[in-house]
């Protein structure tokens, strides 16, 4: 699936004691991978939250391919997110008791569709990300193979939309490195959108965009590759 | 949809605390269908036994000591009836026969009971073993008696209070509260002729002799002339002792309601022992419904105090349901995982607990059997799934809070 066009504007949010985003302006285009820098507290997270739609802003609007976010009721915004989204975590934030494969199949059970339907495009991610034991319970896994299930979770519903939260933080530089490969091929060879919250030097160097916010605000927004 | 998968991996995250859960529903659940089944077993069991009792006549006094000394032979001093109303009723065309109940004299732990071969073979419905006694010195044995047909046996006098021979003997055996060996008369040693079918009543575990037995060995002769030494009716008028109950059938409905209408006079008492069960039962049936109405706010508690835990364990994997949220699942999803997981402790609970119930039900059922000597069996009826269904329907119900205080947080804050 092609990626989709993201044009966010007037965007502002107080939140709770932290701070407060306000971003004039940001654009992301399909096919792009765009990095979200900044130090702690710059509200990097809170940014991914509100143009994935699990925020709200107090102003501003979050159009994806012409459709507003912030207009949009929280089932309406769970269902943006069910279609075009995928999230993935710097904690993977698998089910433990689950085996990989039905990790990936999470997503499909929030729909009414046969999960039976999704199982081989499910295997052929596994496959594809080179995650060994398809039956193993996921906590035996190592954490890179861990963070690539949860890649796949994250692409089984063929989203044009990536969303990913420090996603090669809690990795070592080789897992990261796989990580950092994959995300970029989801955005470049892909064609999807992929926004990421990272402080990874090494991510930062892969993105062709770094957005970088303090307090909340852009500081700058650089090419980088 | 499909929110099983995600509920019972959050089973089995925390399976002692789901297996603790369910042990607490079941046994709230268990003490409930014991009440109530064991309950009914009762009723249900000391109403059979007094099947065969089709109408009591007795002197005027307490209805429940004489239906428990003449069905359950659970002994209590009774005053006798006059023989003149004895008379009379041997006399009357609208009883088919008329049985003189007496007590007073014991083989060990099992009571004596002296009556007639008739009531004996009513009783019984025929026997399963031997023959009836036609002899003074003959006896028949209940069902579940450890003697057997052929055996010698001395009988003791008294029965730990049970008595009705006379007033004097009562006096003595209650006093004694024991065997008072000897009494008044002479215990002639008795063969055993015969063995009765279960009757399902404390006679299964009886002696039962000739009454004539029973009033010789008071030294109150036999009820016929001097020297006339058959069994059983006709007994002559001017012969008959005092007795502490008359056992008549009666001919036909009518007759049954002439009977009980022409024995209530000022000497007498006459009564169906099912209008006075009905009247036990009426109490009995009090006790459980404060029981059952206890034991059903007990549950209510439980569940309550269990979706309190719930709501705490849930809040530990608020994380989950955030992430899940953040992976495009409706708050419906949440609520569906949510409710599944509670409905399944609840319902797991509720069946668990319906048969350690009826087992502790059947368990006490036989205790009670076996001291009592009144056959009953615990049952699982309607009225226990009412109550299974009840407490089932009440937790489907209250689950639904857990679920919506779960899907109701901000996702936001359980993903930070």
């Amino acid at each position: 699936m092609p990626g989709l066009p993201l044009a966010a504007s007037g965007l502002r949010l107080a939140f709770a004691g932290e701070g407060i985003i306000d971003l004039p302006e940001l654009t992301l285009a399909p096919g792009t991978l765009t990095a979200l820098a900044g130090p702690s507290g710059s509200g990097k997270s809170t940014l991914l939250y509100l143009l994935s739609g699990l925020l709200r802003p107090d102003a501003g609007s979050v159009t994806w391919a012409g459709q507003d976010l912030a207009r949009l009721g929280e089932s309406q915004r769970d269902r943006w997110r069910r279609r075009h989204a995928g999230f993935i975590f710097q904690n993977f934030h698998l089910i433990e008791e689950l085996s990989p494969l039905d990790n990936v199949l999470v997503p499909v059970w929030f729909d009414h569709v046969s999960a039976k339907a999704a199982r081989p495009r499910a295997i052929a991610l596994l496959d594809q990300l080179e995650v060994p034991q398809r039956r193993a319970h996921v906590a035996l896994l190592s954490r890179g193979e861990q963070q690539r299930v949860a890649i796949a979770r994250a692409l089984i519903g063929d989203p044009a939309v990536i969303f990913a939260d420090e996603p090669t933080a809690s990795l070592d530089a080789a897992a990261g490195q796989t990580v950092i490969a994959a995300l970029r091929d989801l955005a470049l060879h892909q064609g999807r959108t992929v926004l990421v919250a990272t402080h990874d030097a090494a991510l930062r160097a892969q993105a062709g965009t770094t957005v970088l916010l303090e307090h909340g605000r852009t500081r700058q927004s650089e090419a980088t590759a | 949809m499909n929110p099983f998968p995600i509920a019972w991996a959050s089973l089995r995250r925390n399976r002692f605390t789901a297996i603790l859960f369910i042990a607490i529903v079941a046994l709230t659940v268990a003490l409930g269908i014991a009440i109530s089944a064991q309950e009914r077993a009762l009723r249900l069991g000391s109403a059979r036994a007094a099947d065969k009792f089709d109408l009591i006549v007795a002197a005027p006094g307490s209805h429940n000591d004489v239906l428990f000394s003449t069905v359950y032979l659970d002994p209590s001093a009774v005053p006798l009836l006059d023989p003149a109303i004895t008379r009379l009723l041997l006399e009357d065309d609208q009883a088919d026969f008329v049985a003189p109940i007496g007590f007073g004299d014991a083989i060990g732990d099992a009571p004596v009971v002296g009556t007639t071969a008739a009531f004996v073979e009513h009783l019984s419905g025929g026997l399963a073993e031997g023959r009836v006694f036609t002899a003074l010195d003959e006896a028949v044995v209940g069902a579940l008696s450890p003697h057997a047909v052929g055996d010698h046996l001395e009988v003791s006098h008294g029965h730990g209070g049970a008595t009705g021979t006379d007033a004097d003997a009562a006096a003595d055996a209650i006093a004694a509260g024991a065997a008072v060996p000897g009494g008044d008369g002479d215990h002639p040693t008795i063969t055993i002729t015969g063995r009765m079918q279960p009757t399902g009543t404390p006679w299964d575990r009886a002696v039962v002799v000739p009454i004539e037995y029973n009033w010789s060995a008071h030294g109150l002769g036999t009820g016929h002339r001097p020297g006339d030494s058959h069994i059983g009716p006709p007994f002559d008028p001017d012969s008959l002792p005092g007795l502490p109950a008359v056992v008549v059938k009666p001919v036909d409905v009518s007759a049954a309601y002439g009977l009980r209408g022409a024995y209530r006079t000022p000497q007498s008492t006459a009564f169906f022992p099912a209008e006075v069960l009905v009247e036990l039962y009426a109490l009995l049936g009090d006790a459980t419904a404060i029981m059952s109405a206890l034991t059903l706010a007990a549950q209510a508690l439980v569940v309550a105090a269990i979706l309190a835990g719930i709501v705490a364990i849930l809040d530990l994997q608020r994380r989950q349901f955030a992430v899940l949220r953040a992976l495009g699942a409706s708050r419906g999803f949440v609520f569906a995982t949510v409710w599944v997981y509670v409905a399944a402790l609840i319902v797991t609970g509720a069946i668990a607990g319906l048969l350690l119930g009826w087992g502790v039900a059947a368990i006490v059922s036989e205790l009670l059997a076996n001291q009592t000597g009144v056959a009953m069996r615990a049952e699982i009826g309607s009225s226990e799934f009412r109550l299974v269904g009840a407490l089932v329907a009440l937790g489907l119900v209250l689950a639904s809070l857990p679920a919506v205080l779960i899907y109701r947080r901000p996702v936001v804050d359980g993903l930070r």
